[in-house]
C-alpha cells in the first residue's frame, strides 16, 4: 500500500488515539485532531490526503467541518463516520463531496480499504490536475 | 359491552321519546280538543234548533186550539138557544164548518146533562146517555170554556173536547177534535229519526201519541213536568229535551232530540279523523322508529369505527416510540461497539509482535481476538438493521411483478429447503397487475416470512405461498406452514421488536418487526392468524394503485 496522509477527526480520544496508532501499524501516515478547528489548523499547515471525519461533535460538527475543508483543500478527501444512522446527514455529507459515509462499528480492514480508495481518487485528482497545469506549461512556456 | 348496550338502547328510547312527543301527542292532542268542541258546538245547535222547534209548535198548536174555541164562541154568539136544541141545525152547522176535518163530532147538551142534538160517527154509542156527572162537562159550566184532556169516555176511543157554554150557562156546545188532524201537527216537530214530539198533561198522561210509539214517560220527562217555567230544557248524555206549557198550562208540550241523530255526520267525521289521526301516528311512529333504530346504529357503528381507529392508533404509535428507542439504544451501543472492535484490533496488529516463543497460548489470544471482531461484527448487523429500520427515508418505489419477486425469493432458500426436506409450493394467480411499490424492502420481507414459514414447518414440513387479487385494488400474498402454529398468547405481540420464540441466539425478534414497519410504509397490512388445519397463516396485503397495469 501506497504511503498516505490522514487525519483522524474525533472528539473521542480513546478512539482517536487507537485508530491513529492502528493506522500508523499499517504504514499510514495519521494524525489526531480533537475537534473541527484543530482539523482546519492541521490541514493548513502538514499536508494530508484523507480526513477521517465523526459527523457528531460538540462546537462545531462535521458537516460545518467538511464544508470548511471543501474550501481550504478542495482536492483532500473526506470519509464520514458516525454512530448515527441519520441518513439526512450522510445525504449532505455526500452531497457536499465526501468521499463515503460510514456507519460504527467498523472494522479496520474495511476503513484501510475506504481510507485507500479515497486516497486513490484523491492521487488521480491531483494528477490530473497537474498533467493539465504541465501542458498548460508546455502550450505557454514562459 | 353490556352498558354500551344500554347506552345505544337509551339512545334510541330517548329518540322515540322525542319524536312522540314532537309528532303524535300534538295531533292527538289537536285531535282530541277538534273531536270535543265541535260535539259541544253541535249539542248547542241542536239545543237552540229544539227550543225553537218547540217554541214554534206551541204556537202553532195554541192557535189552533185557540181558532177551535173561537169558531164555537162565535157560533154560540149567532144562534139563538133553540137553534142548535134543533138537530137538523146543528148537522147543517157541522157541515158548514168542518170541510178542513178538524172536528170528529158537535154535540149539544143542556145544563142538566141532557143532550138535544149529535153530529158524528158516534150516534149509536152516545144515544140517551146524561152528561151531568162527566167532568169536562161540569168543568164548562164552571169555567165557560173547556179543553178537555184526552179521555175515552162513553165511546170508547182517546179523544179531547172543546166546549163552550153560552153566556146564560143554558146549553153546552161541544166539538171533538180530530185526533189525527191535532197530531199531524207535532209531525213537523220530529227532530231527526230517533227524534220525539208529544203532549203531556200535568199528570204526566200522553195527550198525543208518542212519535216512538212510547207509552209510558222516562224519568227526565217527568222531571219536565215538575218544572214550573214556561219553557225548560234538559240535556242528558243521549238526548236533548224542551218543553213548554200550551193551552193554558194545561199541556206540556215535550220535544226530545236525540244527539247521535244529530251527530250522524260529525261522527262520521270524527271517525274519519280519529283514523287519519291513529294511521298518521302508527306511521309517524314506526318511521321514528325506524329513523331511532338507524340513528343509534349509526351512532353505534362510529363508536366501533373510532375504537378501531384508536386502537390502531395506539399500535402506530407504539412502533414509533419503540422505532425511536431501538434507533437511540442502537446509537448509544454503536460507539462502545466500536471501541470494544478497535481494541481488539490493536491486541490483533500487536500480537504478532511478540515472541511466539515467551507467550504460551498465542494461538488462544488470536482466536478471542477473532472471536471478539466476530462478535462486535455481529452486534453491529444488529444496531445498523435497527437503524436502517427506523430511518425516515422515502422508500424507492418502481413497478415491481410480486410473483417474479416470490420466484426470486424462492430460489434464495431452495438448497436450504431441499437440505431439511421441505417442499415449498406456489400458488401465484396469473394477471396480476404490477404494482407500485420497493421492490427490495418487499423481498426482504418475503425472505423473513419464508424464514420463518421453514423454521416453523421445520424437517420435511411444508410451506405454501400464494398470491391472488382481492377486490380489484389490493394484492394478497399469504405464507403458510404446517408447523405448530402461534400460540394464541403471542399472536398480540408476534410484531413487538425483540419478540421471539426461537432458541436464544438463533433469532434477533426484529424480523417480524422490521416486516411489519416496512408493509406499513408501504401501504399495506400484515396479519397473522391460526389455520383451522394447523399452522400459521401471515398475510400480505398490498394496495394496487390506479395505474397498476395488467403484468
Amino acid at each position: 500500500m501506497k504511503e498516505f496522509n490522514v487525519l483522524v477527526v474525533d472528539d473521542e480520544e480513546e478512539f482517536r488515539d487507537l485508530t491513529v496508532k492502528i493506522l500508523a501499524k499499517r504504514g499510514v501516515n495519521a494524525q489526531g485532531a480533537e475537534n473541527g478547528r484543530e482539523a482546519l489548523e492541521i490541514l493548513e499547515h502538514s499536508r494530508t490526503d484523507v480526513v477521517l471525519l465523526d459527523v457528531k461533535m460538540p462546537e462545531m460538527d462535521g458537516i460545518e467541518t467538511l464544508r470548511r475543508i471543501r474550501n481550504l483543500k478542495p482536492l483532500v478527501e473526506v470519509v464520514l463516520l458516525t454512530g448515527h444512522a441519520s441518513v439526512e446527514s450522510g445525504i449532505e455529507g455526500m452531497k457536499l463531496g465526501a468521499f463515503d459515509y460510514l456507519m460504527k462499528p467498523i472494522e479496520i480492514e474495511t476503513l484501510l480499504e475506504k481510507l485507500g480508495d479515497a486516497y486513490e481518487k484523491k492521487r488521480l485528482h491531483q494528477e490530473k490536475i497537474e498533467k493539465a497545469l504541465l501542458k498548460k506549461h508546455m502550450s505557454m512556456p514562459s | 359491552m353490556e352498558r354500551k348496550k344500554q347506552y345505544y338502547t337509551a339512545i334510541t328510547t330517548r329518540l322515540l321519546l322525542a319524536f312522540f312527543c314532537l309528532s303524535v301527542l300534538p295531533i292527538v292532542c289537536f285531535a282530541w280538543i277538534m273531536k270535543d268542541s265541535v260535539e259541544e258546538t253541535n249539542i248547542i245547535k241542536l239545543k237552540e234548533l229544539a227550543t225553537s222547534t218547540t217554541e214554534h209548535r206551541a204556537e202553532v198548536i195554541s192557535l189552533f186550539l185557540q181558532d177551535k174555541i173561537n169558531l164555537l164562541v162565535t157560533l154560540v154568539s149567532l144562534y139563538p138557544q133553540d137553534f142548535f136544541f134543533d138537530p137538523h141545525n146543528v148537522e147543517r152547522l157541522f157541515l158548514s164548518i168542518n170541510h178542513q176535518g178538524d172536528f170528529v163530532d158537535l154535540q149539544v147538551i143542556d145544563v142538566s146533562g141532557k143532550q138535544h142534538a149529535y153530529v158524528g160517527p158516534y150516534r149509536s154509542k152516545i144515544a140517551g146517555k146524561m152528561y151531568q156527572d162527566v167532568p169536562w162537562f161540569t168543568e164548562t159550566l164552571i169555567s165557560g170554556v173547556h179543553v178537555s184532556d184526552l179521555f175515552t169516555g162513553y165511546r170508547d176511543t182517546p179523544h179531547f173536547v172543546v166546549a163552550v157554554t153560552d153566556p146564560l150557562k143554558s146549553y153546552v156546545l161541544r166539538a171533538t177534535i180530530n185526533s189525527s188532524m191535532f197530531n199531524a201537527l207535532l209531525h213537523s216537530a220530529q227532530l231527526g229519526p230517533q227524534g220525539d214530539a208529544f203532549i203531556v198533561n200535568r199528570h204526566g198522561a200522553l195527550q198525543t201519541p208518542s212519535l216512538q210509539g212510547k207509552t209510558e214517560l222516562s224519568e227526565t220527562e217527568r222531571r219536565l213536568i215538575s218544572s214550573d217555567s214556561p219553557s225548560t230544557s234538559l240535556i242528558t248524555s243521549t238526548d236533548i229535551y224542551t218543553a213548554r206549557w200550551i193551552a193554558k198550562g194545561q199541556w206540556l208540550l215535550c220535544l226530545r232530540a236525540n244527539i247521535l241523530d244529530s251527530l250522524g255526520y260529525y261522527l262520521r267525521l270524527r271517525d274519519r279523523i280519529l283514523l287519519t289521526v291513529i294511521v298518521i301516528s302508527l306511521l309517524s311512529m314506526a318511521a321514528a322508529t325506524m329513523i331511532s333504530l338507524a340513528l343509534s346504529r349509526t351512532i353505534e357503528r362510529a363508536d366501533k369505527e373510532y375504537a378501531a381507529l384508536s386502537l390502531q392508533f395506539v399500535q402506530v404509535e407504539k412502533m414509533a416510540t419503540i422505532g425511536r428507542l431501538a434507533a437511540g439504544i442502537a446509537h448509544e451501543i454503536n460507539n462502545p461497539l466500536q471501541m470494544i472492535g478497535s481494541q481488539a484490533e490493536w491486541i490483533g496488529e500487536i500480537l504478532p509482535d511478540e515472541d511466539a516463543n515467551l507467550v504460551k497460548n498465542m494461538g488462544e489470544y488470536t482466536k478471542a481476538v477473532e472471536q471478539i471482531k466476530h462478535h462486535v461484527k455481529r452486534a453491529g448487523a444488529i444496531t445498523h438493521r435497527l437503524l436502517g429500520f427506523s430511518r425516515k427515508l422515502a422508500s424507492q418505489k418502481e413497478k415491481v411483478n410480486v410473483n417474479d419477486l416470490i420466484t426470486e425469493t424462492v430460489s434464495f432458500v431452495e438448497h436450504e429447503a431441499g437440505h431439511c426436506g421441505i417442499t415449498i409450493a406456489e400458488t401465484l394467480a396469473a394477471n396480476l397487475p404490477l404494482i407500485m411499490t420497493d421492490g427490495p424492502q418487499l423481498q426482504q420481507v418475503f425472505l423473513n416470512l419464508l424464514n420463518n414459514a421453514m423454521d416453523a414447518a421445520g424437517h420435511g414440513g411444508r410451506v405454501e405461498i400464494c398470491t391472488r387479487f382481492r377486490g380489484n385494488s389490493e394484492l394478497v400474498v399469504e405464507f403458510a406452514d404446517n408447523g405448530p402454529g402461534v400460540k394464541p398468547e403471542y399472536i398480540k405481540q408476534i410484531f413487538d421488536p425483540f419478540f421471539t420464540t426461537k432458541d436464544p441466539g438463533k433469532g434477533t425478534g426484529l424480523g417480524l418487526y422490521i416486516s411489519y414497519d416496512i408493509i406499513r410504509k408501504l401501504g399495506g397490512a400484515i396479519t397473522v392468524e391460526n389455520k383451522k388445519s394447523g399452522g400459521a397463516l401471515f398475510t400480505v396485503s398490498l394496495p394496487v394503485s390506479s395505474y397498476g397495469e395488467q403484468g
